[in-house]
């Protein structure tokens, strides 16, 4: 009875111990097997951890063994894929949000299908990391507190300080201005309709009177003004003959060398005159003072 | 250990069976809308392996291996079995106590483990046979951000509660009084503040190990 409960014991322990064991390597790995590693070199801040899953093209392939924080701002991220699973050359390995716990995962993403893979223990490149929740989450808290200064800021303007009251008598006077425009249009139109009604009675007389014109009179008229513009033309023709002639007369006079040119032309000339003027001048002053040298009257 | 760990693996089991199975219900019809059906799978393995798992085991082993240790040491005690030890120059302490003590230390883990897995198992059956949660997506949910320490918490707080109902049981035991009535009065005595001790042990091994669980 002894040994039977000691076989029983040491089974339930022994089925505890394997239970724990395979449950937590099923739950970190995936498997018994560890899988083959590669490594990925992600900046600060990625959010990785340990356990975390490797997903291959959306499948997931592997987890997150270790990560190993480095002075360079990188993380040196060692995970580890199935066997089973090859992860094709040109593959690029980025951070993901997983879930919406803020838990993140390794997405190995590859350029296009190959038969070509990465070997073991080679780094893979990054590519660029995707937002996670908390940054969306910021970038929400962000627009949520503009939106809240903007809320804010039209409480002010347009309730605190009456902005919506202005709008209000605003919006009644632009009704009242309204009210005045139709009204105003109405009377433009009666205006409209009146000279439209004037319009038409003056083009009826227009009408009456052009076909009261006689065409007879109208034709000697024309005559008599084409024959007024020929005379016009033979007028204006002999004008420019006597124009033509004078203007010989004038450039003979100005550069001719008679005496009319060289009356208006030669300097000499005019300073005789001038001088003779001055002349005549200076005797008439004479003359003013002393008339008895000049005239000498004598009666007897 | 027979009567602590083996005979109380049936009890555990049940016990775990039905709480995996009503956690993996519950939390799949309390997901609003749009939030991924792999999270069933998370928090079942959370609530069972960090929480429900040893805190259950705990208070059912207080109620069926620590009342029977009281009552053993009770009656002991009142028929002065111990005081005829104590006459043989036996130490009552380590002839009655100690071995218990053991025995829960080691076998409340192994009961803890076994619950865990039988508990996380009908939690998975639960899902994908009576919701909508697929095979896969739990699968995903449970490996979500496991780590090994996870299993090793839920361990140290099994130990922690087998020796909380080793002790306290087998103190009320030992210091019981006033013949049969007495034996009756520890016994309840004992299961009472047992099962608050393993609340506020469970309390405060979170307070002092959860942070640890982030890393």
């Amino acid at each position: 009875m002894k040994k039977r409960d000691d076989v029983l014991v040491g089974i339930v322990m022994a089925l505890a111990i394997i239970v724990a064991i395979v449950g937590s390597l099923w739950l970190a790995r995936g498997g018994l097997s560890k899988g083959y590693a590669l490594y990925a070199k992600f900046p600060w801040s990625s959010g990785l951890k340990q356990g975390q899953p490797v997903l291959l093209a959306g499948v997931n392939v592997g987890y997150v063994d270790q990560v190993e924080l480095r002075q360079d701002g990188t993380v040196l991220t060692t995970f580890r894929v199935g066997k089973s699973y090859k992860v094709p050359q040109g593959t690029v390995a980025t951070v993901i949000p997983n879930g919406i716990f803020g838990d993140m995962a390794i997405a190995l993403t590859p350029k296009r299908p190959t038969p070509l893979s990465i070997p073991e223990n080679d780094t893979i490149p990054v590519g660029p990391s995707s937002p996670g929740i908390a940054e969306l989450t910021s970038k929400g808290d962000s627009i949520a507190t503009s939106v809240n200064a903007i809320t804010t800021a039209l409480q002010k303007e347009l309730v605190a300080s009456g902005g919506v009251a202005d709008l209000r008598k605003t919006l009644a006077s632009s009704n009242a201005l309204m009210l005045n425009m139709n009204k105003l249009v109405s009377e433009f139109s009666a205006v409209a309709a009146e000279q439209n009604r004037q319009l038409t009675l003056t083009q009826a007389s227009l009408r009456r009177a052009t076909s009261g014109v006689d065409s007879a009179k109208i034709d000697s008229t024309l005559k008599n003004v084409r024959a007024t513009s020929e005379n016009f033309a033979i007028l204006s023709a002999d004008f420019q003959k006597t124009s033509a002639k004078l203007d010989s007369v004038i450039a003979k006079a100005n550069n001719g060398p008679g005496s009319v040119g060289l009356a208006l032309n030669d300097p000499g000339a005019y300073n005789d005159v001038r001088a003779l003027i001055q002349h005549m001048d200076s005797i008439m002053v004479d003359l003013k003072k002393n008339p008895r040298r000049y005239i000498n009257l004598r009666i007897f | 250990m027979r009567n602590i760990g083996v005979d109380s693996v049936p009890l555990a089991a049940i016990v775990a069976a039905f709480i995996g199975a009503v956690t993996a219900f519950q939390t799949r019809y309390q997901l609003f809308g749009g939030v991924q059906l792999s999270v069933v799978g998370l928090i079942s393995r959370q609530s069972i392996i960090l929480e429900l798992g040893p805190l259950l085991t705990g208070l059912v082993l207080t109620g069926r291996v620590g009342a029977r240790i009281t009552a053993e040491i009770g009656t002991m005690r009142v028929t002065e079995q111990i005081d005829a030890l104590e006459t043989l120059a036996y130490d009552p302490i380590g002839y009655l106590v100690v071995p218990r003590l053991l025995a829960a230390i080691i076998m409340v883990p192994m009961l803890t483990i076994l619950a865990n897995a039988i508990g996380v198992g009908t939690a998975f059956l639960t899902a994908i046979l009576a919701t909508d949660v697929s095979a896969s997506a739990f699968s995903e949910g449970l490996r979500l951000a496991f780590s090994p320490f996870q299993i090793i918490y839920s361990i140290i707080k099994a130990t922690i509660f087998g020796a909380a109902i080793a002790f306290f049981c087998s103190y009320e035991g030992y210091n019981t009084t006033a013949g049969a009535e007495g034996v009756g009065r520890s016994t309840a005595q004992a299961v009472v503040i047992t099962s608050v001790a393993i609340l506020v042990l469970d309390a405060l091994t979170a307070l002092l190990l959860a942070p640890y669980l982030q890393a």
